[in-house]
């Protein structure tokens, strides 16, 4: 028999314990035996009135959410940037990049609800892709300034302008920070 | 700075600090992050590989140009194994970094606080670590690493995923936080496992200190964020300080408890640790960890000498196999091992308590 605790050494020490008024039996290598022979304190402390500790913590809210299995018809579609497939990425549990996600957008919400706390990141917002974001908003803009402007509707065009500074001193701001 | 400084270093200068809590041990800030375009290290060529080592070295030579943090660079593959095993002990590396053949490398800096690994499962974690609870201050470090690489490196990063990782349990912030807890009445009092299946429905994993899949060894246990998408770094870093303070007021609670109800047994049994440790002639590693365990626990409820937490880490640190046989100076069978530990321990203990007979009797109640 091999020794419960370290699962490693050969088991020759019975301890016999008592557990919540039961008896039981365990079997543990000489070594783990020494460890476990000392402590024998039964500390009768409420596991219930700790798990409404925690419990109570954050409002948590589970999760673990029951989801039914993504549809098997996506499945076979491979990625076109390393190949690999949704069955590929199951079997595991890595993608081979970082287009897989593109490629597997449909069964990835199911997945990421199943682990992660939502599907959508929250945090920290790389400053170039905020930059390049807000670059293209301005060139978008810039666009209608040029139709109103075209259009003879110069209230519009002067909003849009005002947008377009605003937009263009946050991207300063941000060269700023970096 | 050339390896050996990092292999015989037990005592790097970020664990030198003496925390305020005898509980938390330390603290350890991930950030997993990935080049754009190109395939993740589970699918890229080899030269995918040199390529990502060679961005992320000219990046990190400008940042030692101009930055105290000076790192050093290493390649996996021409480290001999025990070298590999130490640096894991260390936890400078991680496990799976250390059992690559051919790619994989890393960045150290000199007071070992920050590690870069390249070519993990990731391209790059940047990680960083801190004595005591310090979640602020090691995210502190390894933001500053992680802004000052996306200076010169695209990071593969999306407006609705974040930070994209080759695990999905990493996408989003890419953040791993987590800190060491020594929970020896806890433990002993058999609370461990609810307290455990509580924090994982909380979104915390709780594992041994010594790497993945080990057992509580020394009642050490790591506990971390599970959940990387949906929520803010800050919010993250946050709800594990919560559950670690919550954590730290049980134990202390569970230690109250335990000196009211049997203080002799308890003495006892602490003071034959300290026996052990300081007369043993073979100490394997599980009962090194135990009795320093138990000593810890001893000198806090001031119980046994007061030893220093430096020295009682140093001691959980140099007690690994590796570390053994570095000290050593040279490759030991298991029985030597053991023997070698008991003798290490020891010297390091008797000269903790020869500091302490110089000061005096008096010192008890500092
Ligand atoms: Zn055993
Ligand atoms: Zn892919």
């Amino acid at each position: 028999m091999i020794c419960e605790h370290c699962k490693q050494r050969h088991a020759n020490v019975t301890v016999t314990q008592i557990q919540n008024g039961q008896q039981m039996e365990r079997h543990y290598c000489d070594v783990c035996a020494a460890q476990y022979h000392p402590f024998q304190f039964e500390m009768k402390e409420e596991p219930a009135s700790l798990q409404q500790l925690m419990t109570n913590w954050f409002n948590f809210v589970p999760i673990l959410k029951k989801e039914n299995v993504a549809g098997s018809t996506a499945k076979t579609k491979a990625c076109p940037t390393c190949g690999n497939t949704y069955r590929q990425f199951l079997k595991q549990v890595k993608f081979g990049c970082g287009d897989c996600y593109k490629t597997f957008s449909e069964q990835l919400p199911q997945l990421l609800e199943k682990i992660q706390a939502g599907t959508k990141h929250v945090g920290y917002v790389e400053e170039k892709h905020l930059k390049e974001k807000i670059n293209q908003q301005i060139s978008e803009l810039r666009t209608l300034q040029q139709q109103a402007i075209t259009d003879e509707r110069f209230e519009d065009a002067a909003k849009l302008r005002d947008d377009i500074r605003a937009l263009e001193s946050k991207v300063e701001q941000g060269e700023e920070h970096a | 700075m050339n390896i050996e400084h990092f292999l015989t270093n037990a005592n790097p200068s970020w664990m030198q600090y003496e925390s305020d809590s005898d509980i938390v041990i330390s603290t350890r800030i991930r950030l997993a992050r990935n080049i754009a375009n190109v395939r993740f290290p589970i699918s890229f060529t080899e030269q995918d590989a040199e390529q990502i080592e060679h961005q992320l070295m000219n990046a990190l030579l400008a940042i030692n140009r101009e930055n105290p943090n000076r790192f050093s660079y290493f390649k996996v593959k021409d480290m001999p194994q025990l070298q590999r095993q130490i640096l894991v002990e260390k936890h400078l590396i991680s496990p799976n970094l250390a059992r690559r053949q051919k790619i994989g490398a890393f960045f150290l800096t000199e007071d070992e606080s920050i590690s870069i690994l390249v070519n993990e499962e990731d391209h790059i974690r940047i990680q960083s670590l801190a004595q005591g609870m310090n979640l602020q201050q090691a995210y502190g470090e390894a933001k500053k690493v992680d802004r000052y690489l996306s200076k010169s490196i695209a990071y593969a990063y999306e407006d609705r995923y974040g930070y994209l990782t080759s695990c999905p349990t990493n996408v989003g912030t890419g953040l791993r936080a987590s800190v060491m807890l020594h929970l020896p009445v806890l433990t002993m009092t058999k609370q461990m496992n609810a307290l455990i299946q509580m924090m994982t429905r909380l979104g915390m994993v709780v594992r041994g200190i010594y790497g993945e899949g080990s057992d509580n060894l020394g009642n050490v246990y790591q506990i971390s964020n599970q959940i990387t998408l949906g929520k803010s770094e800050e919010v993250i870093l946050q709800e594990l300080e919560k559950v670690v303070e919550q954590i730290i007021q049980k134990e202390q609670l569970a230690r109250k408890n335990l000196l009211l109800r049997a203080p002799a047994v308890l003495e006892d049994r602490l003071s034959r640790s300290l026996g052990t440790l300081k007369y043993a002639k073979i100490l394997t590693s599980e009962e090194a960890a135990s009795c320093l365990s138990n000593v810890r626990l001893g000198v806090s409820l001031g119980l046994l000498e007061p030893i220093s937490q430096r020295k009682l880490n140093e001691c959980m640190l140099i007690m690994q196999p590796g570390l053994i046989q570095q000290y050593a100076g040279a490759t030991l069978q298991s029985t030597e091992r053991d023997m070698y530990r008991a003798k290490l321990l020891q010297e390091k203990l008797n000269e903790q308590t020869r500091n302490n007979g110089e000061k005096g009797e008096d010192s008890y109640d500092v």
